[in-house]
């Protein structure tokens, strides 16, 4: 007998009863489901996490972060000026394994364009801030040297911020209009990119409604916050925010110390190299006092596949169980179904059917009930996931990988083939006499 | 060489603590070309000297030759061979796959035999026509008169042109006039030549052929008047 055969009659018999195989099935249906549900759930959140970890600068960005002084160096914490420019410039100067490096200072200030008015996070930074983070002007330009050491008042700008002190028109490029920052009149001289993930990069192009929809007070939101942006020249933050510090009536003098200095490696192998370079740096200039430590995305970037992998593995186990759950229930049905076909095993066996064929039969028909299952589980794991896409607020949504579906599937088909050995074996046994003494 | 010979064959179950001698020395000789019926009560055992004829069991002790191969001890695959190529089976209940159309049914030994579909559809056909069903070619089984399934079964005994027929009580479930054409139709396959043998507890019935072989507690009790065990010759068929 040969093999199309054992389907046409493995088909035929599944067909014939319809609601019984379905039943059978659903086990199968139902783990393939949540497995390759879990698959993409898990590739999705794993898929935004990196998406967001390269809008921040990817691993090769390090934060220089103040830290507490140590106890033992408490008497000497005042002899270091934390971080300052001067750290930012020796960097620049000495390290070789850092290839950019900005100084920043940052103030929560209201913007305001004729009567609107946002407010916002303003940075004062140097050029490198932009490549630093990611940034790319689109129109205009960026910030540069001769800005920095005359002190303009100029800014860049992201999208978002025209879209709240623009309403009236959202896509307005107002470049070398003014810009209200904190009093102040700036001139607007650059305007950063739009800043989004994929989904909705495609869902603009096609004219539809971003898929992305940021409400207030949801999650957090890379991409908001980096569409927000505005930057001005350092020397002209200074100048205006940290220059004088009034305590009452008495003039504290200025404040040299930054909010942030960021530097980023040459590439993603010498991170470490770099922040050894700029540690022994800025021993020197800090004069032994440990106030400063390192931000790096390393251990993000490793806690992000390694939760993901997590995921995966936990999620794919319960799945898993399920799957098996429903190969014992096909098991279980095949038993049952020998027992009401006997007579039928007795005839082909009367007519010159061998036991190896009678167990051929059998077990291509778990196994086509595997794929049957496989398939509609395939089917209904896209379903859940299109109803997920509704229901998360956009930032991780599931992503079928093609090497998911077929682990997915496979493991139906291997559970569709496991399920059917012992039906296939019990039935390829009965001697045919005592299947055609049936009935 | 006999088609079929049997020497000193004996088939014992055990039933619990008790055995059963369904069949105790039997020697039996049936020649190509013959319609023999085996007849005996209930419970004699001619049902398991059928199986052990057709291949579906083997013996205890003793020797079965069908066709010059010893199946004593054959393998389960060599005896499914013997069956598929050598043997055809008309069951008291006909014993039709319910799922399958006629032609199907009748296709089924030609699928384990390794036949093309094209030929199994034609050889179907030619041995559907034979029985004279062919205006029921596509329907199934239960859509049959208990005769006509009864004609689906022979043919489907006849496709693969094997040596010997076997028909277990062929009109055990049939009224008295479709039998009669189901023995006629016995009748006619063995003036074509085809070796037939006939399993039935009615003597009536077992009168159509025309060698009888009564069993009675596994034993052979009384051969074709006449004739001893190894040199009967056939008697010519009776009409």
């Amino acid at each position: 007998m040969n093999f199309a055969n054992s389907l046409a009659v493995g088909i035929r018999e599944i067909w014939s009863h319809k609601f019984r195989s379905f039943l059978t099935m659903l086990g199968v249906i139902l783990g393939v489901a949540s497995l390759l549900s879990t698959f993409a759930l898990t590739d999705g959140m794993a898929k935004a996490s990196r998406e967001y970890m390269t809008q921040m600068g990817g691993v090769e960005r390090v934060n220089v972060i103040a830290q507490e002084v140590p106890q033992e160096q408490l008497l000497l914490a005042d002899t270091s000026r934390g971080r300052t420019v001067e750290d930012a410039e020796l960097i620049q100067r000495a390290a070789k394994h850092v290839s950019l490096v900005t100084p920043w200072y940052t103030q929560f200030v209201p913007l305001v364009r004729k009567s609107e008015r946002l407010r916002a996070y303003i940075y004062g930074v140097w050029p490198d801030y932009v490549p630093i983070n990611r940034h790319t002007v689109e129109f205009g330009r960026n910030i540069t040297q001769t800005d920095l050491d005359e002190g303009r008042a100029v800014c860049v700008i992201g999208t978002r911020v025209i879209e709240q002190l623009w309403p009236e028109k959202p896509n307005a490029k107002p470049l070398g209009e003014t810009l209200t920052i904190n009093g102040k009149p700036f001139k607007i001289i650059g305007i950063f990119q739009l800043y989004e993930n994929e989904d909705n990069r495609i869902a603009r192009l096609k004219g539809k409604k971003p898929v992305l929809t940021t409400r207030k007070g949801k999650s957090y939101n890379p991409y908001t916050t980096k569409n927000t942006a505005v930057i001005i020249p350092l020397t002209t933050f200074y100048y205006e925010y940290r220059a004088a510090n009034i305590v009452g009536v008495v003039d504290q003098g200025p404040i040299p110390k930054l909010d942030g200095l960021t530097i980023q490696a040459t590439d993603p192998e010498h991170v470490q190299d770099a922040i050894d370079e700029v540690s022994s740096l800025l021993t020197q200039t800090h004069r032994g006092v440990d106030d400063f430590t390192f931000d790096t995305r390393q251990e993000l970037a490793e806690s992000i596949e390694k939760t993901a992998h997590n995921t995966r593995l936990t999620g794919g186990l319960i799945a898993g169980i399920s799957l098996i759950v429903g190969g014992i229930g096909i098991t279980n049905i095949m038993l049952a179904s020998i027992t009401e076909r006997i007579r039928e095993i007795g005839v082909r066996r009367a007519v010159g059917a061998k036991s190896g064929h009678i167990f051929t039969q059998i077990l291509v028909e778990s196994t086509v009930v595997g794929i049957i299952g496989g398939v509609l589980g395939l089917v209904a794991a896209l379903g859940m996931t299109h109803l997920i896409k509704f229901t998360t607020d956009g930032a991780s949504l599931p992503v079928i990988q093609t090497a998911s579906v077929a682990l997915s599937f496979g493991f139906a088909v291997l559970i569709g083939v496991l399920s059917g050995i012992y039906p296939a074996w019990t039935a390829s046994r009965i001697a045919p006499i005592e299947a055609l003494r049936y009935g | 060489m006999a088609l079929i010979e049997l020497r000193e064959v004996t088939k014992r179950y055990r039933v619990g603590e008790q055995e059963i001698r369904a069949l105790d020395g039997i020697d039996l000789t049936i020649e190509q070309g013959e319609y023999a019926a085996i007849i005996g009560p209930s419970g004699s055992g001619k049902s398991t000297l059928m199986h052990l004829l057709g291949c579906l069991d083997t013996p205890t002790t003793g020797k079965v030759v069908i066709d010059g191969v010893d199946v004593s001890s054959a393998t389960d695959g060599r005896l499914a061979e013997m069956r598929n190529e050598k043997i055809g089976f008309v069951f008291q209940s006909f014993n039709l796959l319910g799922k399958f159309n006629v032609l199907e049914n009748v296709e089924l030994p030609m699928i384990y035999t390794g036949v093309s579909k094209k030929e199994r559809r034609d050889r179907a056909i030619a041995a559907v026509e034979r029985v004279g069903l062919m205006d029921r070619a596509k329907n199934t089984p239960l859509q049959l008169s208990g005769g006509q399934m009864q004609r689906v079964a022979i043919a489907r005994a006849l496709v693969n042109d094997p040596k010997i027929v076997f028909a277990d009580e062929p009109t055990g479930n049939l009224d008295s006039t479709t039998g009669a054409s189901i023995l006629q139709l016995f009748r006619e396959l063995s003036e074509q030549g085809r070796t037939i043998v006939l399993v039935t507890h009615d003597s009536e019935i077992a009168d159509n052929a025309p060698r009888r072989i009564e069993i009675r507690d596994g034993k052979i009790v009384n051969r074709a008047a006449g004739f001893q065990s190894g040199i009967h010759t056939p008697p010519p068929p009776t009409a």
